[in-house]
C-alpha cells in the first residue's frame, strides 16, 4: 500500500512539475506571447489587439502569480481557452485523439509483439543464422532516423510507385461513415506511417529483449531447468521470458517518450492530422493555448503509462516492492 | 513567395491610416452590371472544379468572415463586399478599376469626408431573407461594437478616420469621415464583407470575432453545403443576385475545397490533373506541371508587393546614402529572381513600382536601376572607403561594410535569394550575413529598428501608393517604415496626394520614384508575386496576363468571388 | 528512434575487471579490436571525423556556390546534383558534416558529464540531495522529448546552439538514472570503505575510486546517447526549427524537402543526407552494440558452429 501511495505521490509531483515547466517556457522571454500574437495578427489595430490577448489568456496586465494559479485551475478543469483559429482546443484535442492513439497505440503494440517474440526466439537459438542477421540489421534499421524512414517509404511506395497514399488519414473527397470502404481507406492512409513507427521501434524491442533473455539464460534456474529435462518451449517461456521481460516493462514506459517524439515527426512528413501534426503546426503558428494542452496531453500519457508499468511490474516482481 | 499568402490575408487586415486618396472611378451609380470585363456567359450550369491550396491545417468548419484563420473559405464564396477593386487593373490614369457589386454605385463628397453608397435592391440572403441597406450598417457599427472585428482599423475610436455610418431613405448608406478619406475607399468597399443583421444580431454584440457561424447566410454566389475536416464542399446559389434570365451565375456547379496539409500532395494534386484551381509554389513548374498537359495547363503570376532589403538608416554606416546605393548597384537583381525564385519573381527595380502591374505609374526616366559593381566600388571610393586585404570595404576610421541581414525562417525562398545576394555583395566588397528569425522575433525587430539590414515585404494596397507610403512616412516609424527614413518633404507629398487631382497624383507618385532612386531608403530586390495554375480541360473564365479582372489565388479575397462569377464549364 | 537500454535495470555492468592498472585497459583494448562490430563502427566514425576536420581534401567547391545549374540530377561534375539555387549537393554533404559532428559530440559529452555529476553525487552522497536529485531526473526523465525540444527551440533564438543547449537539458536524464543505480551498488563495496577509512576526501573517492568502475557505463551512455542525438538533431533541423541558414546535414534535408526534391524527382539532395545522418547514427550504435558485448560476457557473439541449448 505504501508503495502505491509512494507512486501516486510522485506522479502528482511529476505532473504539477511538467505543466509548471509548460507555463514558464513561452513566458521566459519577456513580451513574447504578446509579439507572438502581434506578429501573427500583424496590423491589426490596438484595440482589437488588447480584445484578443485577453481572449488568449495572455493579460499583460495581470500579475504573474495570478496568471500562474488561473493557468494551474484551467488545466485541472480542462478549459485550454480557444485555438488561434478560435477552435475551443480540447475540442480540437478531442478530434484529433483518437487518430494519433490509433497509429501509435496499434503499431506500439505491434512492435512490442513482434520484437519481443523476436528477440525471445533469436536468444534461444543464439548464434543461429537468425541471431546473427537479424537483431543486428534491426537493430540497425532502429537507429535510422524516424523522419528518413518516413521520408523513404514515402518516396518508394506513394510517390514512385503510387501504391499507397501520400498524405493525410482518410481520402479528401470522403465522408466519414462506418462502411466497409471508409474503414479500409483509413487504414490504407494508417498504413505507410504504421509501418514506419513499427520498423523504427521493433529493432530496439529486440534487441533489448535478446540481451534480458540471453542473460537470463546464462542463470542458474535455468540450466537448473534444463537439467531437470524441461521440454525448451517451457524453459524459455515460463522461466526464462518470464524474467527477462521485466526490465521492458519499465523500459517501455520510457520508450513511450520516444514514440511519441517519433509520432510526431512521421505524422509531419505524411501530412497525418493527429495530435503530433496539431502540435507542430501550433507550434509555428505560435499557438499558445493549443501548445500548452497538447504538452500537457504528452506528459500525462507518459506518466500515465509509467504507473502503469510500475504497478505492473510491482505486481509481477516482489523484488521491485521493497525497494 | 511563400509567405504571400501570408501577407495578402493581412492585405485585408492592414492598418493604413488614412491619408490622401485616389479619385474613384465610378463616382455615382452605374449600372446594374458588373463591369470592366463582362464575363462570357454561355449559358451552361455543371462540372465540378476542385481548388488546390495548401492550408496547413485541417478545417474547422467555422466560416466567420472576420476571424483572419478562416475567412479565406468564406468571403468570395458566401460573404461580399460593397463594390470590387481590382488591384490588378488600372485605367488610364492609374486609378484602380472598380465594380459595384452589392452596392450599385457610390459618390464622394467634394471634400471627401463623405461617402454615400447605393444599395442594390432584389438582392437575398441565402436563407431567402431580403437583403437591405439596414444589413449594411449593422455590419459596420458590429465592427464597432466589436473592435476585434475591425481588422482595418476604420472606425475612430480604433484609430481610423470613420466616425459614422447611417441609412439614408430607402437604399442608401452614408459613411462620414474625420478627415478626407479616399484611400479608404478600398478597406470600406471591398475590404468589409457584409453580413446579415437578422442572423448576426442574435448573437453576444461584443464577442462577434469568436462567432464560429458554422451554417454561413450570406448573398454570395456559393452555398456551403458539406463541411469535414479534410474538405469543404459548396454548390452554387441557384438565387444569386447575378443571374438573369439566360445567363446564369454562377456557372459551376459544385467546388470541392480539400484540406492540403503540405506542398507535396497540393502539387501531386495538381499535376495529376485532379485540382483545376491552384495556388501553389511548385518548383520546377514547367516540368513537373506544365509538361504533362501543357495545351490546357497555365500558370501566372501576377507582382503586387516589392521585395526588398531595407537597410535601417540610423545604423551610422547604412545611413551613408553612398554605401546604400553601392549595395543597390551590387545586386544583380535578374540572377536572384532566377537563381533564388527559379525566374517566378522579376526583378524589382528602384522606383518601387511594381511592373509590369502599375505601369501607368512608372517614370522610366527616372529609373536608374543596374547591375554595375563597378559604379559601386567608384561610389564607394568617392565616399572614402577603401578596399581592405580582405576585400571588404571599410571607412577612414577603420569600420569595415560588415553587415547582417536579418529575414524570417521558414520562407525558403527568400533564404535562396538571399544566399545569391550573399555572394554578389562579396563580390563588390560588402560582407553581410544572414541571420533567420521567427515571426515573432522579427517583427518586433523591425519595427523596433533592431536590425542592420532586413529582408522583407509591406502588405501594400490595391496602389503603388500604399506600399510607398508604409515605406516612406515618417510617422510610419516604429510599425512599418522599416528604415526609418524621415524627411518632412516627403511627407508633405504623401500628404498632398489625398486632395489631388488624378494627373497631380501622377506627378507626386513620380517625385516619390525621385527619392527612392535618389536617396535609396529602400533597395526593392524582385517583385512579390500570387501564385496561381489554372486548367481550361473543363472549365474557362480565368483570369489571364491579357484579362486580369481580378487577383487570381483563391486566397485573394474577395477576388475569388469574382472569379467564381466569371468561371464556366467548358462542356 | 530509440536508445535500446544499455544494461538491466539494476545496473550490473561491470566486466571491466575492476581497480586501476595498464593491463587492464590492455585488455579492454583488445576485447574492442577483437569485436567485429566495435571495429565497423570505429571506422564509420573515424571516417567521418576525418571528413569532418578535412573537408577541402574531399571538394574544391564551395558549398554556399549558388553558380551552377539548379535542381539538376547527378552528373560527373556534381555527383549528387545540384539544390535549388544551384549549389553543389556532394560540397554542402562534406562541408556540412562538421557542425553535424560538432553539435552531436558536444550534446552527447556535455550531458553525459552532467548525468555523471548529478548521478554518482546523488548515488554517493545519499539522503536528502540523493532524493531531491532523484526527484529532478525522474521529472526529466518523463517529460517528453521531442515536444519539450519543439517547445523549446520555437521560444528561443533559433540556431545550432539553442539546439544543442535544449538538447543537453532534455537528455541527461537516462543515463543520470542508470549512473545513480550503478553508483549505489558500488557504493558499499570493500575498496571504497577502505579508502573512507584512510581518510581520503569525498571528491577524491567519487573521481579517483568510483568513477573508472564505471567506465563502460559512461561509454555506453555516451554512445547510446549520440545515437539518440544524431537523430533528433537532425529531425529538429528538418522540421526547419534551427537556424536553416547553417550547414548541417539536417538543414540539407529540409531545403530538399522545401523545394520538393522527392517529387521532382531530384533525389539525392534528400537521399543523401538522410544516409548520412544514418550512418553515423549506425557507427554510433555498432559501437554501442559492442560495448555491451564486451562489457556483458553473456552477450559475447558466440563463435561456435552452432548452439543448440536443447535437443
Amino acid at each position: 500500500m505504501r508503495y502505491v501511495a509512494r507512486r501516486l505521490g510522485l506522479f502528482v509531483l511529476t505532473l504539477w512539475a511538467a505543466l509548471t515547466v509548460n507555463f514558464l517556457i513561452p513566458r521566459l522571454m519577456p513580451g513574447n506571447e504578446a509579439t507572438a500574437v502581434l506578429s501573427r495578427m500583424k496590423g491589426v489595430n490596438p484595440a482589437a489587439l488588447h480584445a484578443l490577448q485577453v481572449e488568449f489568456g495572455i493579460n499583460t496586465d495581470q500579475n504573474i502569480l495570478v496568471t500562474y494559479l488561473q493557468y494551474l485551475g484551467n488545466c485541472l478543469t480542462g478549459q485550454f481557452g480557444l485555438t488561434a483559429a478560435r477552435v475551443p482546443v480540447m475540442t480540437d484535442i478531442m478530434e484529433k485523439l483518437p487518430w494519433t492513439l490509433g497509429l501509435v497505440g496499434v503499431t506500439t503494440v505491434i512492435a512490442f509483439a513482434i520484437g519481443t517474440m523476436i528477440g525471445i526466439v533469436s536468444a534461444w537459438r543464439r548464434g543461429g543464422r537468425l541471431d546473427s542477421i537479424l537483431p543486428p540489421f534491426l537493430f540497425i534499421v532502429s537507429t535510422l532516423p524516424v523522419f528518413f524512414v518516413a521520408l523513404v517509404l514515402l518516396y518508394v511506395f506513394a510517390v514512385t510507385l503510387g501504391w499507397l497514399p501520400l498524405a493525410s488519414n482518410y481520402d479528401l473527397g470522403a465522408t466519414p461513415s462506418l462502411s466497409l470502404s471508409f474503414v479500409g481507406d483509413v487504414i490504407g492512409h494508417a498504413l505507410l506511417p504504421g509501418a514506419t513507427l513499427v520498423i523504427v521501434t521493433a529493432g530496439s524491442w529486440i534487441y533489448t529483449m535478446r540481451n534480458n533473455m540471453v542473460t537470463t539464460l546464462a542463470e542458474d534456474y535455468v540450466r537448473m531447468a534444463r537439467a531437470k529435462g524441461l521440454p525448451s518451449w517451457q524453459i524459455m517461456i515460463d522461466y526464462a521470458a518470464r524474467n527477462a521481460i521485466l526490465p521492458n516493462l519499465t523500459g517501455f514506459a520510457m520508450q513511450l517518450g520516444y514514440v511519441l517524439g517519433g509520432s510526431i515527426l512521421v505524422e509531419y512528413t505524411f501530412s497525418y492530422p493527429g495530435l503530433g501534426y496539431l502540435f507542430y503546426t501550433g507550434t509555428t503558428d505560435h499557438d499558445l493555448p493549443l501548445q500548452s494542452a497538447l504538452f500537457l496531453v504528452y506528459t500525462l500519457a507518459i506518466l500515465i503509462c509509467v504507473l502503469i508499468a510500475d504497478f505492473a511490474s510491482a505486481l509481477l516482481d516482489p523484488r521491485t516492492r521493497d525497494s | 513567395m511563400r509567405g504571400s499568402r501570408f501577407f495578402a490575408v493581412l492585405v485585408s487586415a492592414s492598418v493604413i491610416a488614412a491619408g490622401c486618396g485616389s479619385s474613384t472611378a465610378t463616382p455615382g451609380a452605374t449600372g446594374t452590371s458588373p463591369g470592366a470585363s463582362a464575363p462570357v456567359n454561355t449559358g451552361l450550369i455543371g462540372g465540378k472544379l476542385v481548388i488546390d491550396n495548401e492550408s496547413g491545417s485541417t478545417w474547422t468548419c467555422q466560416f466567420n468572415p472576420y476571424n483572419p484563420s478562416v475567412s479565406i473559405t468564406s468571403v468570395g464564396f458566401i460573404y461580399e463586399p460593397l463594390e470590387f477593386v481590382d488591384a490588378l487593373e488600372t485605367n488610364a490614369d492609374g486609378s484602380n478599376v472598380v465594380t459595384p457589386w452589392l452596392a450599385s454605385g457610390s459618390t464622394w463628397s467634394a471634400d471627401f469626408k463623405t461617402l454615400t453608397f447605393t444599395i442594390r435592391s432584389a438582392v437575398k440572403w441565402s436563407d431567402g431573407q431580403p437583403f437591405s441597406a439596414a444589413d449594411v450598417v449593422y455590419t459596420f457599427d458590429a465592427l464597432k461594437a466589436d473592435p476585434a472585428l475591425d481588422l482595418n482599423a476604420l472606425w475612430s475610436a480604433d484609430g481610423g478616420p470613420l466616425t459614422s455610418v447611417a441609412q439614408q431613405g430607402t437604399d442608401q448608406v452614408v459613411f462620414t469621415f474625420s478627415g478626407p478619406a479616399q484611400t479608404y475607399f478600398f478597406y470600406v468597399a471591398d475590404q468589409t464583407p457584409i453580413v446579415p443583421q437578422h442572423i448576426w444580431s442574435t448573437q453576444d454584440q461584443t464577442k462577434l470575432d469568436s462567432y464560429a457561424d458554422t451554417d454561413p447566410v450570406g448573398t454570395g454566389s456559393y452555398l456551403m453545403s458539406n463541411c469535414t475536416e479534410n474538405n469543404i464542399k459548396y454548390l452554387r446559389n441557384p438565387n444569386y443576385w447575378q443571374s438573369t434570365p439566360g445567363h446564369p451565375v454562377p456557372q459551376v456547379a459544385e467546388l470541392d475545397y480539400p484540406a492540403f496539409l503540405s506542398n507535396t500532395p497540393a502539387n501531386l494534386e495538381l499535376a495529376e490533373g485532379q485540382a483545376q484551381w491552384g495556388a501553389q509554389y511548385i518548383p520546377n513548374i514547367d516540368s513537373f506541371y506544365i509538361a504533362k498537359d501543357p495545351a490546357h495547363r497555365h500558370y501566372w503570376f501576377p507582382a503586387t508587393l516589392n521585395v526588398a532589403l531595407f537597410p535601417n538608416m540610423s545604423n551610422p554606416l547604412l545611413g551613408n546614402v553612398a554605401v546604400r546605393q553601392a549595395i543597390s548597384l551590387a545586386i544583380n537583381r535578374a540572377d536572384v529572381s532566377q537563381r533564388g525564385e527559379s525566374g517566378y519573381e522579376p526583378a524589382a527595380n528602384q522606383t518601387g513600382i511594381v511592373l509590369p502591374t502599375y505601369s501607368a505609374w512608372y517614370d522610366r526616366s527616372i529609373d536608374t536601376t543596374a547591375f554595375d559593381v563597378a559604379k559601386a566600388d567608384q561610389i564607394l571610393e568617392a565616399a572614402g572607403f577603401t578596399k581592405g586585404s580582405d576585400g571588404i570595404y571599410a571607412n577612414a576610421g577603420g569600420q569595415k561594410l560588415s553587415f547582417t541581414i536579418k529575414t524570417i525562417s521558414g520562407y525558403t525562398d527568400w533564404d535562396s535569394s538571399l544566399s545569391v545576394i550573399r555572394q554578389e555583395l562579396q563580390t563588390a566588397g560588402i560582407a553581410v550575413t544572414i541571420q533567420d528569425e521567427d515571426t515573432s522575433v522579427y517583427v518586433p525587430d523591425l519595427q523596433g529598428g533592431n536590425f542592420q539590414l532586413a529582408y522583407g515585404e509591406e502588405t501594400g494596397g490595391p496602389l503603388p501608393y500604399y506600399e510607398l507610403r508604409q515605406m516612406l512616412l515618417s510617422s510610419n516609424i516604429g510599425s512599418t517604415n522599416y528604415s526609418r527614413y524621415s524627411s518632412s518633404s516627403t511627407d508633405a507629398l504623401f500628404n498632398q496626394y489625398a486632395s489631388a487631382s488624378a494627373a497631380d497624383q501622377l506627378t507626386i507618385i513620380h517625385q516619390i520614384e525621385q527619392v527612392m532612386v535618389g536617396q535609396v531608403p529602400v533597395i526593392p530586390v524582385t517583385e512579390g508575386v500570387d501564385w496561381y495554375q489554372y486548367d481550361t480541360t473543363d472549365f474557362g473564365g480565368w483570369p489571364t496576363p491579357q484579362d486580369p479582372y481580378a487577383q487570381p489565388p483563391v486566397w485573394a479575397t474577395p477576388d475569388n468571388g469574382v472569379v467564381l462569377t466569371h468561371l464556366f464549364p467548358t462542356h | 528512434m530509440t536508445i535500446p537500454a544499455a544494461t538491466t535495470e539494476s545496473g550490473t555492468l561491470s566486466a571491466v575487471p575492476a581497480g586501476r592498472g595498464s593491463a587492464a585497459s590492455r585488455r579492454f583494448a583488445q576485447a574492442v579490436l577483437r569485436n567485429r562490430k566495435a571495429t565497423a563502427g570505429l571506422v564509420i566514425l573515424a571516417a567521418i571525423s576525418f571528413i569532418a576536420a578535412f573537408p577541402g581534401l574531399f571538394t574544391n567547391v564551395d558549398p554556399h556556390a549558388a553558380i551552377f545549374d539548379q535542381q539538376a540530377g547527378p552528373s560527373a561534375q556534381h555527383l549528387l546534383g545540384t539544390t535549388q539555387v544551384g549549389e553543389d549537393v556532394y560540397s554542402q554533404l562534406i562541408w556540412g558534416t562538421r557542425l553535424t559532428l560538432i553539435i552531436t559530440v558536444i550534446v552527447s559529452l556535455v550531458a553525459t558529464m552532467i548525468s555523471i555529476l548529478i548521478g554518482v553525487t546523488a548515488a554517493y552522497v545519499g539522503g536528502m540531495a540523493d532524493r531531491s536529485l532523484s526527484l529532478l531526473t525522474d521529472v526529466f526523465l518523463v517529460l517528453p522529448t521531442l515536444p519539450l525540444l519543439i517547445v523549446l527551440t520555437a521560444y528561443l533564438p533559433s540556431g545550432s546552439l539553442t539546439i544543442t543547449a535544449v538538447m543537453i537539458a532534455t537528455s541527461w536524464a537516462f543515463a543520470a538514472r542508470q549512473l545513480r543505480a550503478q553508483g549505489l551498488s558500488l557504493r558499499t563495496r570493500d575498496f571504497l570503505e577502505a579508502a573512507k577509512v584512510r581518510g581520503e576526501r569525498r571528491s577524491y573517492i567519487i573521481i579517483v575510486e568510483i568513477l573508472p568502475n564505471m567506465i563502460s557505463l559512461l561509454v555506453a551512455s555516451f554512445l547510446g546517447l549520440a545515437v539518440f542525438v544524431v537523430g533528433f538533431a537532425a529531425g529538429l533541423q528538418f522540421l526547419g526549427l534551427s537556424n536553416s541558414t547553417e550547414l548541417t546535414w539536417g538543414t540539407m534535408l529540409y531545403y530538399s524537402q522545401q523545394n520538393g526534391a522527392l517529387e521532382s524527382g531530384n533525389v539525392w539532395w534528400m537521399l543523401a543526407p538522410g544516409i548520412a545522418v544514418a550512418v553515423l547514427g549506425t557507427g554510433f550504435a555498432l559501437l554501442n552494440y559492442a560495448f555491451d558485448e564486451i562489457g556483458n560476457p553473456a552477450l559475447r557473439p558466440v563463435r561456435r558452429r552452432r548452439a543448440k541449448p536443447t535437443a
